[in-house]
This record gives C-alpha cells, structure tokens and sequence, in this order.
C-alpha cells in the first residue's frame, strides 16, 4: 500500500466512524435509556416464600479480614434461613472496573439478588440499573451507591456517619485530651464513607471540642497499609506538635499505629481509628494503642443476607420501620436505610472476642 | 520445493490460536448454559474492549522490541481530562472527549521522546510515566468522581445494537473491529509497518539501511498513547464515572494478550489479528470461569497458567512444527 492510499483510509475512518457511530445515538441504542424491545430477558417474578433465592453478594475486595468476617457472618445467615443460596465473591483489588464487570456478570447470570459494597457510587449506579430492568432485586450495603440512579431497594448501613464520628472524636478526647492536635489519615479521596465521616467529625469537633484542632491536611494513602505507615511518619516528623492520629480505614488504622509504636512515640500520640480488632490487637493488647473503633463486620454480613431475603421475597418494604433480622433482633428502618448499630470500641477487655 | 502460501497459513501460530480460541468457545458452551446463550458471545465482549483498543498499538511497541507500561495510566488521566473539561469548563461532551484522546496522544509523544531522545530503555521510561501519569490524574481530579454524563456519551460505552432475537451487540465492539483492521493495514502493508519490524530484528541494521528508527518509535508510542485516550473514554462511558483509579493494571492485561497472541517479547515477530485472538482466549475464558463459578482470585491463577502455557507454545511447540514441516518439505525435495 502506498501512501495514497493511506491517505484515503485516513481520510475514510473519521467518515467510517460516523456512519457507524451515529444509529447510536438514536433513542432505542443505549441501555440506560430505558425498557427496550429486548426479547431476551425472562419476566421477573418475585419469588415466593418456598422458592430457592440465590443471592450475590459482592464486597469491595475479597482477601481482607474485614470482608472475610462479612462473608462468615453472610454464610451463617444463608444457613439458617430456609431455602437462600449465596455466593460471596468480589474483585481482587478494590477496582471500579472489577466491580462493574462481576455485577454484569451476576446480571447476565440471572441471580435473585444481588448485594454490592459500592467502589464508586457513580460506576455502579448504571450497572445496578441494568440489573433492576432485568428484573433483579439490588440492595447495597457497606458502601451506598447513587440511591435515585442505581434504583436499588435498600442500604445496609453499618452505623449512623454522625454515630460513628462522634465515637471517634469522643475516644480521641479521652486518649489524647480535649485539646489535642490532630491529623486525619483517610483512604482514597474519593472514598464516600471516610468523606462522609471527615464531615461529621469536623462539625462534632468545632462543636464539642473546639479546642481540637487538625495540625495537618488530611492524608491519603488509599488502600494501602504500607503506605499509610510511611505517611503517618513523614507526618509526625514534619509536625511535632501532632498527639492524634485517626487512622479512617482497615489499612490507615494499623498503618498509622505502626508508625507511631515504630518510632517509639505511643506514650505521647494517640492513634484512634477504624482498624479490624485482629489487626489492632497485638498493639491494645500491650496497651500501646488504647482501643479501636469499628463494627461487628460478622453482624453487617449476617444482617445483609437477611435484608436481602427479605426484600426478595417482598417480606421487607419500602414503609416498614424496623425489621426483624433473626439473632439481631428488631433493628431501625429509616427510610431505605437499614441500621446495624451503634460503632463497637474494642479496648484490651473485649478484643480478644472478635476474630477479624 | 517450496511451501505454497496455503501450507505456510497453516503452520502459523494465528491458525493455532484461532483452533484454540475455538475449542476453548465450545468446551465452555458445553459446559455451561449461561455461557452458551447467544446473547453471550458477542456480549460478553464489552469486557475487553478498552484492553483491546490498546493492545492494538502495544502489538506494534513490543514488536519493535519496546514496552509501554503508562497506557493503564494515561486511559486514567484521559478519562479525568474528559470529565473536568466537561464539568468544569463547560465543553461540550465530543470536544471533552477529543481533548481526552489529544492529552493521550501527548502523554505517548512525551514517552517516545524520553525514549528517542534520550535512549533510556522503554520499560524504564514508561515505568517511570506509568506513576507520573497515574500521579497528574489523581492531582488533576483530586481524587473526584465525576459521573452523570449525558445520554449520548453514555451510548460510546453502554449502547447496545439488537440482532434479531434480542442478542446485545456492544456499540464499541464496531469501533474495535475498525481500529483493528486499520492497524493490520498498517503494519501488514505500509513501508512503516514493515520498519516496525525491522527495527524489532535489527535495530542498528534498520538504522544503517535508512529506516528513520526516531520517527518511527515517536509515532508508535504516540499512537498507543491516542489508542489509551480513547480506551480511556470508552471506560469512562461504560463505568459512567471518570476518576484517577480507573484502568489500573491495563497495560498487563494487554501485554498478556499480545504475548498470548504470539508477538515476541524480543521484538521483531507478532501480528495484530494475534493480538485480537489472545484477547478474546483471555476475555471467554475469563467469563466461562465465571459461569462456571470459579472465583475471582481463583480466575487469576488460572489465566497466569495459561499464559505460561502460550509462551511454551509460541517459544517451543510452533518453532517446532515449523522445523518439522521444514525438514518434511526438504526430504521430499532430496527423494526424486
């Protein structure tokens, strides 16, 4: 080929690209758009109480204490409420793309429900939306997805943000004074819940202890304990004035503990934060770090598989107040939100109970 | 005696691959009913498209020998560029978009220029910018999702065409299939295909005999940069949020199938219809998996086996045949 005719095909894509491009952005193309003439879709049928319903349970990431205990508390549930099946399984990193992909998959399998601890609430919305117009029953959980645009049934939350920043910012105060200097170490910047968090903390602070102030921006290490331990360091080398460090994640948590028991500067900088009682252990069990805050993850996996069924089955809708949910008892409903409880601070006395 | 060209077809790791690719397609249909609905096949190729659109280009990279790991970075920092000139500055949509594909193509330029100019080693070059890039996105978006793209944008990544019986055709399949024929083209028929090749063989030979080796690479890594732009809006279409975390581990994905697809890590030998083949062996298999309910970690260990397998096959059982077809074809010249 020579270069005329290169020219030629250039010239063609761009004209190439348009007759193809362009039925598509005719009304009937895009799925999101809405019902289509599309035959392939069985009709939904809200299963009855005697029929099997398969639930897909997907956590951010899979390999992690704190999804692990999710997925025991999920298994234990599915075995004791007749006739659920479930399949835990999430990406291997905490990707977007993994999330979004396994979710299609689940869609085009055809599952009853499918229960998501959203990466990103945008990615997921339009996935979820595809798999409500097939006719599936979407609940999230951990993490909410964009409620209007995904068309998910309900969110499982683990506690109230206010709860939860309020625990923290009380702990914080007792450990390292009402007037502590502080800096926050978070995960990503686009994580919704530690944004959430941040928020609330920031309000009960000026709030209750305006004598607590953040010496330092808030860090961001993502999803990576190694990371959050370097950071931390630098941190308190570049600001020496810091006696509290919030670590916001499973991995900040003991990333930021690290640091501090590292450098041998536990006595007089106190790390509170969201770290699993497995991984925080070790330090409270020394009384290096006083307590950790968290949930019962085993409770949020056991309460979301209950949740799920629930809803399948039409059991749990959209004007209830409260919802029995088995060993849990009677828990809060608002709106469509269900509530697992108030935050859980694990000191030395109780740690040992909990194996994630 | 010579091998006619139909011989010389048969013996080549395409054929293998496409056997492969087939037997893989009907062993998974049987054993799972998902997978064998009809709706599933060309369905299921919405997965592998972004990873597709930049295997083409990195088909044509390593085969001058080269690496470039930044593409999963520069599909985050076009997808980030997209989103803040659509929200931020107002542009519209298709300018957005243009603008990603632009900032991709530069990012592969300033790599091909550190790798001219310079004459630093590819992997180290794009290693380098795999980090800067992935670090430019995250500033640039600080940390920020950006999603509610309008309808028509949404249609580049989530638009489907409906074959008879309600059997989905993704709209960015249409795209792939362009792009690919292009690129075979290109590198099967253009004088700078075939100085692709050359400078894979004989990089200082190629030089001696006039092939202008700089421009050459600048527009290669250039093209896989563009090539990652555009991947990088098609994400963000089908994920429907751009931020600075998407196409993490893409340039692996598409390296694995271009070595699945049997371009020669030493550079000089592959093909793009190679490529595309070991793209689709990883994308069914992938899905097949899980329908078949193999679990997401399980998956990884798996395609890592298989990819093994394949460069066993390329490095070992082709040459092989070949030589064996070779020594066929010589005894029976040497027997009247």
């Amino acid at each position: 080929m020579n270069r005329r005719s290169l020219a030629l095909l250039a010239l063609c894509l761009p004209i190439l690209l348009l007759l193809v491009g362009c039925p598509k952005t005719e009304p009937p193309t895009p799925s999101t758009a809405g019902p289509l003439p599309s035959t392939s879709a069985a009709t939904p049928s809200s299963p009855d109480a005697g029929e099997t319903i398969e639930i897909a349970m997907i956590p951010k990431l899979v390999g992690i204490d704190f999804f692990n205990a999710c997925e025991r508390g999920a298994k234990e549930a599915a075995e004791e409420l007749p006739g659920v099946e479930l399949v835990f399984d999430g990406p291997t990193e905490a990707s977007v793309e993994g999330q979004v992909e396994m979710i299609e998959n689940y869609t085009d399998r055809g599952v009853d429900v499918i229960a998501v601890a959203c990466n990103d609430p945008n990615a997921v919305a339009d996935s979820l939306k595809r798999a409500v117009d097939k006719g599936i029953t979407v609940i999230t959980w951990d993490s909410d997805a964009d409620a209007a645009a995904s068309g998910r049934a309900f969110f499982v939350n683990q506690v109230r943000a206010r709860d939860l920043a309020e625990t923290l910012v009380d702990e914080m105060a007792r450990q390292a004074g009402e007037d502590a200097n502080i800096v926050i170490v978070s995960s990503t910047p686009t994580a919704t819940n530690q944004n959430t968090w941040i928020k609330h903390m920031r309000e009960y602070m000026a709030e209750v202890y305006p004598g607590m102030k953040e010496a330092a921006d808030v860090l961001y290490p993502g999803e990576d304990q190694a990371a959050a331990t370097m950071a931390t360091q630098d941190v308190l080398k570049a600001n020496p004035s810091i006696n509290g460090v919030f670590g916001l994640s499973s991995n900040a948590c003991p990333g930021a503990a690290q640091a501090v028991v590292d450098a041998g500067r536990h006595t007089e900088v106190s790390v509170v934060g969201l770290g699993t009682p497995k991984a925080m252990r070790a330090w409270v069990d020394r009384g290096e770090i006083g307590s950790t805050v968290l949930w019962d993850a085993v409770q949020l996996g056991y309460l979301t598989v209950h949740v799920a069924q629930a809803v399948a089955r039409g059991e749990l809708g959209p004007d209830a107040e409260s919802f029995a949910a088995g060993r849990l008892g009677e828990v809060a409903v608002e709106g469509d939100v269900v509530v697992l409880g108030k935050p859980v601070v694990f000191t030395k006395e109780n740690i040992a109970d909990y194996d994630f | 005696m010579k091998e006619t060209p139909k011989e010389r077809r048969l013996a080549t790791p395409e054929t293998i691959l496409a056997l492969l690719l087939l037997l893989l397609l009907a062993g998974l249909s049987v054993a799972s009913p998902e997978f064998r609905r009809p709706s599933n096949y060309l369905g299921m190729t919405r997965f592998f498209i972004e990873v597709g659109l930049i295997a083409l280009p990195m088909t044509l990279v390593i085969i001058t020998g080269g690496m470039d790991l930044s593409v999963g970075s520069i599909v985050a920092l076009a997808a980030v560029t997209l989103g803040i000139a659509w929200r931020d500055w107002h542009l519209s949509i298709w300018l957005a978009t243009a603008l990603g594909v632009l900032v991709g193509a530069v990012a592969g330029l300033v790599n091909g220029a550190l790798i001219v100019g310079f004459r630093i080693p590819p992997l180290i070059v794009t290693l380098a910018t795999m980090a800067a890039y992935r670090g430019l996105a995250i500033g640039i978006s600080r940390g920020d999702s950006i999603g509610g793209f309008p309808n028509e944008f949404r249609a580049l990544g989530r638009g489907f065409y409906y074959l008879p019986h309600g059997i989905e055709v993704p709209g960015q399949l249409i795209y792939l299939i362009v792009f690919a024929l292009l690129f075979r083209l290109f590198l099967a028929r253009t004088g700078t295909g075939r100085q692709v090749y050359a400078i894979g063989l004989n990089e200082t030979g190629a030089q001696y005999a006039g092939v202008p080796v700089g421009r050459v690479k600048l527009l290669i890594y250039s093209l896989s940069g563009a090539m990652a732009g555009l991947a990088g809006a098609v994400l963000a279409s089908r994920m429907s949020t751009a931020t600075s975390d998407l196409g993490l581990l893409f340039e692996l994905d598409a390296i694995t199938a271009c070595v699945l697809g049997g371009v020669s890590i030493y550079g000089g030998r592959g093909s793009i219809l190679g490529s595309m083949l070991g793209l689709c062996i990883v994308g069914s298999l992938k899905r097949g998996l899980f329908f078949l309910g193999v679990e997401a970690r399980d998956q990884s260990i798996l395609i890592g086996i298989v990819l093994i397998l394949a460069v066993f096959v390329h490095q070992v059982v082709v040459p092989a045949v070949r030589n064996w077809r070779l020594r066929l074809s010589h005894s029976k010249e040497g027997s009247p």
